[in-house]
């Protein structure tokens, strides 16, 4: 026997019959959209770290207080990692008798590994793109202190006893963040004039930092290398944990780009179960002529599933090619939201396209087409010999499992894959119970029913069956939309929320308490919204209830970081926006000596209601009883505090105040007045961080929009090969009742009645689950505030009812033309 | 006893069909006790419900019987799994049915060979188009069977039957759904075809003046032979 010949002979004779055409769409689109999201939020992330990694100038950072090992270089340099460093302190520069505390950065060659500095001459020319430094004996400065200390470029400056000529003036730094409360404008030289400054000396404060940039395997096998290496101040940063408010952005994105892929899988897999099915019954007579000319069963099976493998591959390759263009289309659509270079997209996900594709048509074809194997040779004698269908358990089992590899391998977390799974099941169990209660409902009120009603009803009930399936295949799908379409808008409105048309992209830190009055009116005749003017006073939390605090923190916790430098403290009377109290009460009025703590950096010190803090602050101590737990919004541009205090408490001790503010792109010349007239007060410019923020979010959220084109699409081939899939037998047993004398009219109604109802049913089942999974997902996986989505139980029902209604009569549409003498003849 | 043995094609003895309904058990053929010699014809008739096709379907090895036993050329077909029977239908049976049963994917050409490809005979083209041109379709091998009328179709599934020179013909109303002319022709080819392959046949018919044309008649009556 040639089987193999045979097969593709079958095949190509059924592919140019029409048998194969939902198959092959469910397929294709499954493919070609899980190859289009994987490469694209392959390649999408990878820009993103790219453009992020900027943020640090590197990929990775070693903090330390002090230079690190020798042999840690010598490690980055076998792992062949590119090097920098650069080292930050405070001093106060003189000049012209005019005082200043400067931020002074030294770097080494090679600074910036990732991104560039921008300087500029003069205010009249453009900026130049700097991949280096300044060169030894020379200083780069921002604007603020030429003017502060009355400098112009090339006039000398002293750092610590080093003279430094002032070359350029610094417009932009990639790795200008961290503790935004201390920044001041900076200076920065070369790291070989550091000596010579005379600053370092044991127990002068310098922050180191070590850079490195290379592959991402390497650098992943140097931070596993490295980290029990590090002491108690030594941190490796990298962009997810110091890049909060991108960090999260990302995170949701990635999560919802999976929820899709997995979506479109899930819908693209019903459709082939339901095609499969078709196709297993069309091909009953075929397998028992087969089997009576003496094919054996086995040799029966292969003929078949060697068909859904060549037809796997050759869809799955043109999927794959396809999902590749539609990525490439979506870069070029989002082109002018994206930066200049854009990472190359990976081979791997390709590859992870065409397996995606063989599961999917494996897991979800298979099961049906195992009932060809137990077709009797004796159907050539009697046609109503029909094959048992295969076990529910193995239908269900294997789909179940297929979906829960894919959704493990997208979500990496084996603890929400499991999560999903128990509840899917839950929720397909329920599902079940409740399609079968409405099908003896049904049954019961058959009798009082009119004569096309109950024509209808009938069609459902006879296939009992294949109801079932119809109607399960129709929620899922509806279910599966429904999420896809709700998660995406409320992601994005999320997102606005987040940044709105004028979030505060300025920060003004060091307002003397006397200046205050003056700047508030100053900012009233400008037109200047900002938020609240904060009181700051620097503190180090020391104890908890009399216990020090380094003896309850855990190492690397974000309570380590916390404890191991001066807190912004502040004070006020009514709770900030967008903070929210998850425990205790705010105070009134008249309270003293209470304190609200933040609720992360209370649940890494391990601090409780009633907790009394001990400060110590300037060299004063202050003890405060914990009265709330509050969260925040790290991701806004907002001032933000771990520690607020209750009015009266903090105002004995000196401190500064703090402010954000927008200011529009047209009015950024305000700046210069404000640092001339308050020279002691800090400005620091978020807007361009915001920028790059905000066209992140806009690129996800149109890739987001594309995506659910794909969800639609599949949604259809459901659809149509669910109506399909029973079309045969619609077919006869209409042409049965019209040799009866059935009208056409009545089969007409007939048909709208029964596809209706089974949209209908379907509608509302899937309100039910989508609001139930809804549920779930924002809790668990998408970290957002649930609410009931409302529309969703008018939507669903409706949208059910009308697309079923009419791809089923349009699908059946020919059925009352053909004259049924031929139908029955033909069967 | 060996000659004897091979001489005898076809043996059952006390072989039954039943099956279990929602009302009891229902006995299709009961106490079939059948010797078919190499090269006979034999015609089944019956009233319709009587068991004929069942009784085809036992003796090809379509279907497995609830009790007794057959043999088919000296081999017990009771004893041998689906796999063996299905063999066993290859070597040895060829099949003519009332609906034709062609695959309807496959060309007229492709119908004829596929008994012999099963086999993995390499001269499974030229011997198709050899048979297909006996019964007259040499202009019609790339035809499906939509495109070819009731006994066209009905000529093509002789074709195939004989093309693996089965020892044994089944045939189950051939002409039932042919008008009587063509009826008649398919019937002239079939005898034809049976002579020149010296196989034994088994038909199936209402006909009084067709089941007249075989050696002997067996009829059927409630699943008893009488
Ligand atoms: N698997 C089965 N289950 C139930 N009843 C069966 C089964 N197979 C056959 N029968 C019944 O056995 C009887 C004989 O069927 P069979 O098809 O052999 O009759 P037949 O003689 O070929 O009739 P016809 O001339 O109409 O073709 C019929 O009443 C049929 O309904
Ligand atoms: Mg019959």
């Amino acid at each position: 026997m040639k089987p193999l010949g045979l097969a593709v002979r079958l095949l190509w004779r059924d592919s140019r019959a029409g048998e194969l055409t939902i198959l092959f769409l469910a397929l294709l689109i499954a493919v070609t959209s899980s190859t289009a999201i994987a490469l694209f939020s392959d390649r999408l992330e990878r820009t993103m770290t790219d453009q992020t990694a900027e943020f640090l100038a590197a990929d990775m950072v070693i903090t330390s207080h002090a230079t690190i090992p020798e042999s840690w270089l010598e490690k980055a340099t076998q792992l062949n990692l590119a090097q920098a460093q650069t080292a930050e302190f405070s001093s106060i520069l003189i000049e012209h008798d005019e005082l200043l505390l400067a931020g002074i950065k030294a770097a080494s060659a090679n600074y910036p590994l990732r991104g560039f500095l921008k300087t500029t001459t003069s205010d009249y020319l453009a900026e130049t793109i700097e991949h280096q430094g300044p060169e030894p004996g020379f200083a780069w400065v921002e604007k603020r202190i030429l003017s502060a200390l009355k400098l112009n470029l090339g006039d000398p400056i002293t750092v610590g006893e080093k003279k430094l000529v002032v070359s350029k003036i610094i417009t932009y730094e990639p790795d200008k963040q961290g503790d935004i409360y201390s920044l001041s404008p900076r200076v920065m030289i070369n790291k070989q004039d550091l000596q010579a400054t005379g600053v370092i000396q044991p127990g002068s404060h310098v922050h180191y930092f070590f850079q490195f940039s290379g592959e991402s395997s390497q650098l992943t096998e140097f931070k596993r290398w490295l980290k029990p290496q590090l002491n108690l101040a030594q941190r490796i940063l990298d962009i997810h944990e110091d890049r909060p408010e991108l960090g999260s952005a990302l995170d949701r994105a990635e999560r919802y780009l999976g929820l899709s892929s997995i979506v479109v899988i899930i819908i693209s897999g019903v459709a082939i179960a339901m095609a499969t099915r078709r196709y297993t019954e069309r091909h009953l007579d075929a397998t028992a002529i087969l089997r009576c000319l003496g094919c054996k069963q086995r040799d029966v099976l292969w003929l078949f599933v060697s068909q859904f493998l060549i037809l796997g591959l050759l869809t799955s390759a043109l999927g794959c090619a396809l999902g590749w263009f539609v990525q490439e289309m979506l870069f070029k659509l989002l082109r002018n939201l994206l930066p200049q270079s854009v990472a190359n997209p990976g081979w791997l996900a390709v590859f992870l396209g065409l397996i995606t594709g063989m599961t999917i048509l494996i897991g979800f074809a298979l099961p049906p087409l195992l009932r060809l194997k137990r077709v009797s040779p004796a159907r050539v004698l009697r046609r109503d010999l029909e094959p048992l269908p295969t076990s529910a358990w193995l239908v269900y089992g294997l789909a179940f499992g297929i979906v829960g590899v894919l959704i493990w391998q997208y979500t990496e977390d084996l603890n929400m894959t499991v999560t999903i799974f128990c509840a899917g099941l839950v929720l397909l169990l329920i599902l079940g119970l409740l399609i079968y209660l409405i099908l003896i409902l049904a049954r019961r009120s058959l009798p009082i029913m009119p004569l096309n009603w109950r024509f209808g009803l009938q069609g459902l009930l006879r296939n009992n069956r294949a109801t079932i399936s119809q109607i399960l295949a129709f929620t899922i799908t509806l279910v599966a939309m429904a999420l896809s379409f709700t998660v995406r808008s409320d992601l994005i409105e999320n997102w606005h929320k987040q940044l709105p048309e004028r979030a505060p992209n300025h920060f003004a830190l060091n307002i003397f308490p006397e200046q205050l009055p003056t700047l508030q009116t100053d900012f009233k005749e400008q037109g200047i919204e900002g938020s609240q003017f904060y009181p700051v006073i620097r503190g180090r939390l020391t104890e908890i209830n009399d216990v020090t605090v380094q003896k309850i923190v855990s190492k690397d916790s974000q309570g380590e970081s916390a404890t191991h430098r001066e807190l912004s403290l502040t004070w006020t009377e009514n709770l900030p926006e967008d903070n929210k109290i998850i425990s205790g009460t705010w105070w009134s009025p008249e309270k003293k000596g209470e304190v609200s703590v933040e609720q992360k950096l209370a649940e890494s010190l391990k601090i409780n209601l009633g907790d009394q803090l001990l400060f110590i602050i300037g060299g004063q101590q202050l003890t405060a009883t914990v009265s709330s737990i509050r969260s925040l919004q790290w991701d806004t541009m907002k001032p933000n505090f771990y520690m607020i205090f209750s009015p009266g408490t903090l105002e004995s001790f000196p401190g500064t105040f703090l402010t954000s503010f927008y200011l529009p792109d047209s009015k950024k010349t305000y700046l210069n007045q404000l640092v001339k007239k308050y020279p002691a007060v800090t400005v620091l410019e978020v807007d361009l961080i915001l920028k790059q923020f905000k066209t992140i979010l806009t690129q996800l959220t149109e890739a987001i929009n594309y995506l659910l084109y794909f969800a639609l699409m599949s949604g259809f081939t459901v659809l149509f090969s669910a109506i399909y899939s029973t079309l045969d037998n619609r077919i006869y047993e209409s042409a049965l009742l019209r040799t009866f004398g059935a009208n056409r009219s009545l089969l007409r109604k007939t048909h709208i009645i029964e596809f209706t109802l089974l949209g209908l049913v379907s509608g509302v089942l899937a309100a039910i689950i989508s609001e139930g999974l809804l549920f779930a997902l924002y809790s668990k996986a998408l970290n957002m505030d649930y609410h009931p989505t409302l529309y969703l139980w008018i939507a669903l029902p409706l949208i059910g009812a009308f697309a079923v209604g009419l791809a089923g009569c349009w699908g059946v549409r020919h059925v009352a033309n053909i004259p049924p003498l031929r139908v029955l003849r033909d069967s | 006893m060996q000659t004897q043995q091979s001489r005898n094609i076809i043996v059952t003895e006390n072989l039954g069909k039943s099956v279990k309904t929602s009302n009891g058990t229902l006995h299709i053929l009961s106490d079939i006790n059948l010797l078919v010699t190499f090269g006979e014809s034999i015609a089944i008739a019956g009233e319709s419900g009587s068991g004929k096709s069942t009784l085809i379907s036992l003796l090809a090895g379509l279907d497995t019987p609830t009790a007794g036993s057959i043999s088919l050329n000296g081999k017990s077909l009771t004893s041998m799994d689906e796999d063996g029977r299905a063999a066993m239908r290859n070597q040895l049976v060829g099949f003519v049915f009332q609906s034709f049963q062609l695959l309807q994917g496959l060309t007229a050409l492709e119908n004829v060979m596929l008994p012999l490809e099963l086999r993995g005979d390499k001269t499974a083209k030229s011997a198709a188009v050899a048979l297909l041109e006996r019964v007259g379709l040499s202009e019609r091998l790339t035809h499906t069977p939509r495109q070819l009328s009731g006994g066209e179709q009905q000529r093509v599934a002789l074709a195939r039957a004989f093309v693996s020179k089965p020892a044994i013909l089944f045939a189950d109303e051939p002409t039932g759904n042919l008008d009587s002319k063509t009826g008649a022709k398919i019937i002239e080819l079939l005898f034809e075809l049976n002579l020149e392959n010296n196989a034994t046949l088994i038909l199936v018919t209402h006909d009084q003046t067709l089941a007249n044309r075989c050696q002997r008649i067996i009829r059927l009556d409630a699943g008893r032979m009488v």
